[in-house]
């Protein structure tokens, strides 16, 4: 690629767009508008909300005979209550409580006694006529004063009243916490007047005085939640900004015919790709700055002072972030979109292109997804995490790598298709070609997958993991466990290599390996773990948290399995799944490259599939001598014994610590001592040596 | 050594032979016709030559450089025109001929006097410096006539390059055409208006069903279909050839 003619191209996309009044608009015009338009409107609609709650007075229903003195207390102005005796009280209900009969009812689940007041009761005639009431909105709360309360006052004994509310509705909250005030005060009264009674010091009844002291500064509150949800407006809103420049550039050019005369030009097309890419991705840059600027303005400027802080470096940050993003989805938009003839069409591509890359972004809002080294893997969802981490002012160094390595991978990954879309000619001239056949994904007769299907296969499974585990994490490890290998790592393999119709043979390596590829399997099997054990834990020593997760995995949560459950789960069912989706398709995809670039790729998407930076460097080293067998023997079998052992023997030690005591491990640390460690790397290393050596079937 | 040498082309569309074995050249300082009628298979061999179509089979070479080999060396010596070729509508004339002579790797004061100078001899004066977009279609055309000169190459390749304009801006692409040749240059076009292939062309093509059915000079062809003029040896040989098959 040649700088000057990209940077041709680049200015010159440039200039058109800005004299472009629709991508302008789009870029800097909504969100200056937008942000303030939104602030305003949002603290408009909560003022007028609050100012109304607060004028209205609360509809209060007793039911009972209340004490004349509370009675008086809930009517004072300042109460806000409007109290009205029986009010919607069925005949039935006020004939009991009259009559004396009528009790506050048990608590639901546990006795009355350790039940928390503001849980709900089993069902009574009390209870469903105040939910009636309540949910006729006639009344905001209802206070039964149950019979033989004034008696029990006047007897020093304890007086029960019940407020039945309903949690959904604001004015029955508000109507609540006013009569709960009302009460309180009442019982301080009560207490401070039986306390004078018996001459007790002040204080004497209550004992203990609790004072519950919020300590979250008002600001990250607000921060949180501004954090929930402006990642997903600044995406949604910086994207808009690239998605009619990526139409104009592409569709619109072949629209205007000018595509041809582009073509005829000496230049690659990796070098176009580039231009438009850079061109694109400046103007959702401004679109990033505009909306940036909007947004710290508008909160610093428009909102009411302390209403919301963000610090500008917060915003400022946020928007950095989503350099990264632009950078892949620009290359998206212009693959998709140059597949339309014009720019109608245009929009018809790339609007399902753009809600698929807003609705992940619209995840993070959900409080439980939280940015962590799994999710620093999926594209978009990493991003709106970090932004809104940074928000919250919770990012972690070690995250933020994650995240700006794998956005780098998907920016290089959809940079790459773009090119390869634009190589060819017959969409660049109009003409039509399905998408299966630009992918490569045509059903083919043998052969073995190319580096670009084994990555996108990569890129899908990871992606799709993420989704799937999302919905059956609170089903337990076990379930979660099987479901990623059996569904985003065997599935996938089986998918890529039968629906395209390649060689099963070829890509998964089904062959039998030579028996010094056996022996070499077994050694590196039971050396290795030792080995990477001994050597990581020195070098980089993982945190206590990842550990225990470890250990949790190991025992697949439940430490009572039988050992053969937890060797199947843990141990056989990766040492195939896995196996055959990385040294199966990934390597064998990946084989055209060369055997070390092979090796080492697929090696290090087996690290990032176990996503932990801590665990990335020890599963890369598992990763490449699995890799290096696998290639010189040219079968899945030694590779899937190494993986079996490797993870079975790491079972074995975690449910028997007495056989980590014959590794000279001792019961204060894991750790391997130096002198097993070397022992066990040197034969691993042998292992590896006899692998490479061992007259084998390399792939041809 | 011709300057552009086409051997045995082929180019296939899901069921159709656009284009079946193909061989022609032209020379320096030669004008050069390939005429057929529509779907003949003209502006796929045409767009073969250019690069911007790769031929299923079958080779091109641009003063013997491989198109395929080195694309980017032979395209930087032929220039492209076609009737339909647009330009970009929020650029200016000079603009768009700046931009694309730094792609042909033009830049600096020798490309602002070659672009002046294009602006005279094609009497652009009036709209060089106005939106493409407002422009009629012979400005258009003009425009795009510059383009393809601009960095002076040894080839041009002009498919139908006065599709769609009036008779005066026609003549003013034709006389244009005429100067390129002789200063030496290599120009291969075609045309529908037989007129102007019999009043430029030093050599024909006739191009029937995607196969070159009759070439040499135009004397020549009129002699072999035994018709007075080339509108009606091209008609002789369509309905002969269609005839035949």
């Amino acid at each position: 690629m040649r700088l000057p003619q990209i940077l041709t191209i680049f200015r010159k996309e440039l200039v058109e767009t800005l004299r472009d009044r629709r991508t302008l608009l789009m870029m800097i015009g909504l969100p200056m508008l937008v942000y303030p338009l939104m602030a305003m409107g949002l603290s408009r609609l909560m003022e007028s909300n609050v100012a109304a709650t607060r004028a209205r007075r609360s509809v209060v229903a007793t039911w009972g005979a209340a004490p004349a003195e509370l009675v008086e207390a809930m009517k004072a102005t300042d109460a806000h209550l409007e109290v009205t005796a029986w009010l919607g009280a069925p005949d039935e209900v006020r004939r009991s409580i009259e009559a004396g009969e009528a009790a506050p009812a048990a608590a639901v689940a546990h006795g009355a006694a350790t039940a928390h007041p503001t849980k709900g009761e089993q069902e009574n005639p009390t209870l469903a006529a105040a939910r009636t009431l309540l949910t006729s909105r006639r009344a905001d709360a209802v206070l039964v004063s149950w019979p033989g309360l004034d008696q029990a006052l006047a007897r020093d004994d304890l007086g029960t009243v019940t407020l039945y509310f309903d949690a959904l509705r604001g004015d029955s909250r508000t109507a609540r916490d006013r009569l709960a005030d009302v009460l309180s005060t009442y019982r301080t009264t009560l207490l401070t007047r039986r306390e004078q009674a018996r001459q007790l010091p002040a204080g004497f009844t209550d004992a203990l005085k609790v004072l519950r002291r919020d300590v979250a500064p008002p600001a990250r509150v607000v921060n949180h939640a501004m954090g929930s949800a402006l990642p997903f407006i600044l995406l949604t809103l910086s994207l808009l900004g690239s998605f009619y420049a990526a139409i104009d550039m592409t569709a619109g050019e072949k629209e205007r015919g000018t595509m041809q005369t582009l073509m005829v030009a000496p230049l690659r097309s990796s070098e176009i790709v580039m231009g438009k890419v850079l061109a694109v991705s400046v103007v959702g840059l401004v679109a990033v700055a505009a909306n940036t600027a909007s947004l710290s303005l508008t909160i610093t400027r428009i909102l009411p002072a302390g209403e919301v802080s963000i610090p500008p470096v917060s915003i400022v940050l946020a928007g950095l972030m989503l350099v990264p993003i632009t950078m892949t989805t620009s290359p998206v938009f212009l693959a998709v979109a140059v597949f339309a003839r014009d720019f109608k069409d245009g929009q018809n591509f790339l609007t399902p292109v753009f809600m698929a890359i807003a609705m992940p972004a619209g995840l993070a809002i959900l409080p439980t997804v939280e940015l962590n080294a799994w999710t620093a893997f999926v594209p978009v969802v990493n991003i709106a995490l970090l932004v809104k981490a940074v928000f919250s002012g919770e990012v972690r160094a070690e995250l933020v790598f994650l995240v700006l390595l794998s956005s780098a991978l998907f920016a290089m990954l959809a940079i790459m298709l773009a090119a390869h879309v634009f190589g060819r000619e017959q969409i660049m001239l109009g003409g039509k070609e399905s998408a299966r056949s630009v992918l490569g994904l045509e059903r083919r007769a043998g052969g073995v997958p190319t580096p670009a299907v084994a990555l996108t296969t990569f890129a899908l499974a990871m992606v799709l993991a993420f989704y799937a585990s999302l919905l059956v994490e609170a089903r337990g490890v076990v379930t979660t466990l099987l479901v990623v290998q059996y569904g985003f790592f065997l599935l996938p393999a089986l998918v890529v290599v039968f629906g395209l119709g390649y060689s099963a043979r070829e890509t998964l390596l089904l062959r039998l390996p030579s028996w010094q590829h056996l022996l070499a399997a077994v050694v590196i099997g039971a050396t290795g773990w030792i080995a990477i054990v001994g050597v990581f834990m020195r070098v980089a020593p993982p945190p206590e948290s990842l550990v225990k997760g470890l250990e949790q995995m190991l025992t697949l949560g439940d430490p009572s399995l039988p050992l053969w459950v937890v060797l199947l789960g843990v141990a056989v069912t990766p040492a195939i799944c896995e196996e055959l989706f990385f040294r199966g398709v990934m390597l064998s995809g990946l084989r055209r490259l060369g055997l070390w670039p092979a090796v080492l790729i697929s090696s290090l998407l087996f690290g990032f599939a176990h996503a932990s930076i801590y665990r990335m460097l020890p599963t890369l080293a598992l990763g490449l001598m699995l890799a290096a067998l696998a290639w010189r023997s040219g079968s899945i079998l030694p590779s899937m014994i190494v993986h079996a052992m490797n993870n079975g023997l790491i079972v074995w030690v975690v449910r028997h610590p007495s056989s980590a005591g014959m590794l000279g491990v001792s019961e204060t640390s894991t750790l391997p001592p130096l002198s097993v460690t070397v022992a066990a790397t040197l034969l691993c290393a042998a292992g590896v040596g006899l692998a490479w050596k061992a007259p084998g079937r390399a792939p041809q | 050594m011709s300057t552009l040498l086409a051997r045995h082309l082929m180019k296939r569309f899901p069921g159709v032979a656009a284009v079946d074995d193909v061989s022609l050249e032209v020379n320096a300082g030669e004008v050069v016709g390939l005429l057929g009628p529509n779907g003949a298979g003209k502006t796929t061999t045409l767009r073969m030559l250019a690069g911007i179509l790769t031929p299923d089979a079958g080779g091109v070479e641009v003063c013997g450089i491989d198109l395929q080999a080195d694309p980017l060396g032979a395209k930087q010596r032929l220039g492209f025109l076609s009737g339909d070729t647009q330009l970009y509508r929020r650029l200016t004339p000079v603009e768009v001929l700046r931009y694309f002579g730094q792609l042909y790797g033009m830049g600096g004061t020798p490309l602002e006097a070659r672009i002046e100078r294009l602006v005279r001899e094609l009497e652009m004066g009036a709209f060089a410096t106005r939106a493409c977009g407002t422009l009629s279609s012979g400005q258009k055309q003009r425009a795009n006539v510059a383009r393809a000169f601009l960095h002076d190459p040894e080839l041009l390749i002009l498919d139908e390059p006065t599709n769609g304009l009036d008779v005066i801006s026609g003549k003013f692409i034709v006389e244009a055409i005429r100067r390129e040749k002789a200063a030496g240059r290599a120009v291969l076009f075609s045309t529908h208006i037989m007129g102007e292939a019999e009043y430029l062309c030093d050599r024909i093509y006739l191009l029937h069903q995607g196969r070159i059915v009759d070439s040499g000079p135009l004397a020549d062809l009129l002699e072999r279909s035994g018709q007075a003029n080339l509108t009606d040896a091209f008609l002789h040989h369509a309905g002969r050839v269609s005839g035949a098959a």
